[in-house]
C-alpha cells in the first residue's frame, strides 16, 4: 500500500490593506520567523506548509497578495481558487479596519460562494498604538458570521491557531472520500484535492 | 553766479527737440506736475530763479541765499534724475512682462490642451529612470513564472530529500519525468491541476520506492 505525503490540499488566501502584516503573518506560520523590514509584496506570492488535523495530513498552499491598489487586478484573479480567505487589518491603523467592508465585497465578487472567511486584527502586541478596540473587530466579524482573532506575527500570538482553525473549518466542510477508491480524480471540482493511491 | 551761463548753453541744445517747453518758456517748468519733472525742467527753474536773484542786486544776504538755492536745486536735479531712471527701468520691465504674457497667451492654448488629456490620462516623463515601463500583463507573466519556478523548486527539494534519506538509489530516477512542465500559480484550474498531478506523482513515486 502506498504511503501518502498528504491527504488534502487546501488553498488559502491572505488579503487586506498594504502594510497590515499579511506577509509577516504568513512568514511566522510557515517559517516561524519575523522580519521587521517592510518590503511590499509584488503582486502575489505563496508558501506551502503541511499540517496534521484529525489524523489527516493537510498541505496548505497559502497565497499572499499585495495590498496595494495597483495590484488588485492581479490579486483578485487568485480569489476564485481559494477555499479559505484570511482578511487582515492592523489594530493600529484605523483605515485598514474601515476598509474591511471593501475587502469583504471583493470576496463576494471574486471568490467562491462557499469560501471560508476569517478576520484577523494583526499587530496586537502594539497595544499602546491601538486605535481599533478588540470589540469592534469582534462585532464586525459577528455581523458577517465569520471567525475573528487578534494576532501578532511579531510576538507569535494566535498565528498558528488562526491557520489551524481555518483549515479545520474547511476540513469540516470537506466531503469524506471513500478510502478504497483507486482512481481519485484530482482535477475534479469542489476545490478539495485528495488522493489515496495512484500509480506513476 | 554759475547757473545762468550754464542755463543758456543747455537751452540752446534743448530748444530743437522740446517744443512744449519752447511755447511755455523756462517759466513753464514751474507749472509742471512734480511727477513729470525732468532734469531739463530743473535747469529751467534754476535759470528763472537765478535771473530773479540777479535782479535783487549784490546784497550779501542774497548771495547767502543763492548758495542755498543752488544746493536745493542740485538736490532736486538728483532726485528727478533718479526718479526718471527708476521710471524708465519700470517701463522696460513692464514692456518685457507684457511681451512675455503675450507670448504665453499665444502658446497657451496648445500647451494646456496637451496637459489636459482627460480625467483618466497620465503624462509620463520619458527622462525619468523610474517611469512606468511594463504592462500589467507582463507583470502577471513574470509573477506566474516566478511562482511556477518556486513550486518546481519545492518539488525538487522534496525529491532531493528523498535521495538524501536514501529512499531510492541515485541511478533510479522516479517516473513522471515526462511531465517536466510543472504548472502552478495560474488562475486557470487547468494549470493548477497539472502542477498538483506532477507533484503528487513524484511524491507517490518517492514513497512507493520506500516500500
Amino acid at each position: 500500500m502506498a504511503k501518502k505525503t498528504y491527504d488534502l490540499l487546501f488553498k488559502l488566501l491572505l488579503i487586506g490593506d498594504s502594510g497590515v502584516g499579511k506577509t509577516c503573518v504568513l512568514f511566522r506560520f510557515s517559517d516561524d520567523a519575523f522580519n521587521t523590514t517592510f518590503i511590499s509584496t509584488i503582486g502575489i506570492d505563496f508558501k506551502i506548509k503541511t499540517v496534521e488535523l484529525q489524523g489527516k495530513k493537510i498541505k496548505l498552499q497559502i497565497w499572499d497578495t499585495a495590498g496595494q491598489e495597483r495590484f488588485h487586478t492581479i490579486t483578485t484573479s487568485y480569489y476564485r481558487g481559494a477555499m479559505g480567505i484570511m482578511l487582515v487589518y492592523d489594530i493600529t491603523n484605523g483605515k485598514s479596519f474601515e476598509n474591511i467592508s471593501k475587502w469583504l465585497r471583493n470576496i463576494d465578487e471574486h471568490a467562491n460562494e462557499d469560501v471560508e472567511r476569517m478576520l484577523l486584527g494583526n499587530k496586537c502586541d502594539m497595544d499602546d498604538k491601538r486605535v481599533v478596540p478588540k470589540g469592534k473587530g469582534e462585532q464586525i466579524a459577528r455581523e458577517h458570521g465569520i471567525r475573528f482573532f487578534e494576532t501578532s506575527a511579531k510576538a507569535n500570538i494566535n498565528i498558528e491557531k488562526a491557520f489551524l482553525t481555518l483549515a479545520e473549518d474547511i476540513l469540516r466542510k470537506t466531503p469524506v472520500k471513500e478510502p478504497n477508491s483507486e482512481n481519485v480524480d484530482i482535477s475534479s471540482g469542489g476545490g478539495v484535492t485528495g488522493w489515496k493511491s495512484k500509480c506513476c | 553766479m554759475e547757473e545762468p551761463p550754464l542755463r543758456e548753453e543747455e537751452e540752446e541744445e534743448e530748444e530743437d527737440d522740446d517744443e512744449e517747453r519752447d511755447e511755455a518758456g523756462p517759466e513753464g517748468a514751474l507749472g509742471k506736475s512734480p511727477s513729470r519733472l525732468t532734469a531739463e525742467d530743473v535747469y529751467d527753474i534754476s535759470f528763472v530763479v537765478g535771473r530773479e536773484l540777479m535782479a535783487l542786486g549784490s546784497d550779501p544776504r542774497v548771495t547767502q541765499l543763492q548758495f542755498k538755492i543752488v544746493r536745493v536745486l542740485e538736490m532736486l536735479e538728483a532726485l528727478v534724475s533718479e526718479g526718471n531712471l527708476t521710471a524708465e527701468a519700470l517701463r522696460m520691465e513692464r514692456d518685457s512682462l507684457r511681451k512675455e504674457v503675450e507670448g504665453l497667451r499665444r502658446e497657451g492654448p496648445p500647451a494646456s490642451r496637451e496637459a489636459n488629456l482627460g480625467p483618466d490620462k497620465m503624462v509620463v516623463d520619458l527622462t525619468d529612470p523610474n517611469r512606468p515601463r511594463f504592462t500589467l500583463q507582463e507583470l502577471r507573466d513574470v509573477l506566474q513564472e516566478r511562482n511556477r519556478l518556486k513550486s518546481q523548486l519545492l518539488v525538487a527539494q522534496e525529491e532531493l530529500q528523498c535521495y538524501k534519506s536514501g529512499l531510492f538509489p541515485p541511478r533510479e530516477v522516479p517516473g513522471g519525468r515526462e511531465e517536466k512542465d510543472v504548472l502552478v500559480s495560474r488562475a486557470s484550474s487547468a494549470g493548477r491541476n497539472k502542477e498538483e498531478k506532477t507533484i503528487i506523482k513524484k511524491l507517490v513515486c518517492c514513497f512507493r520506492e520506500q516500500h
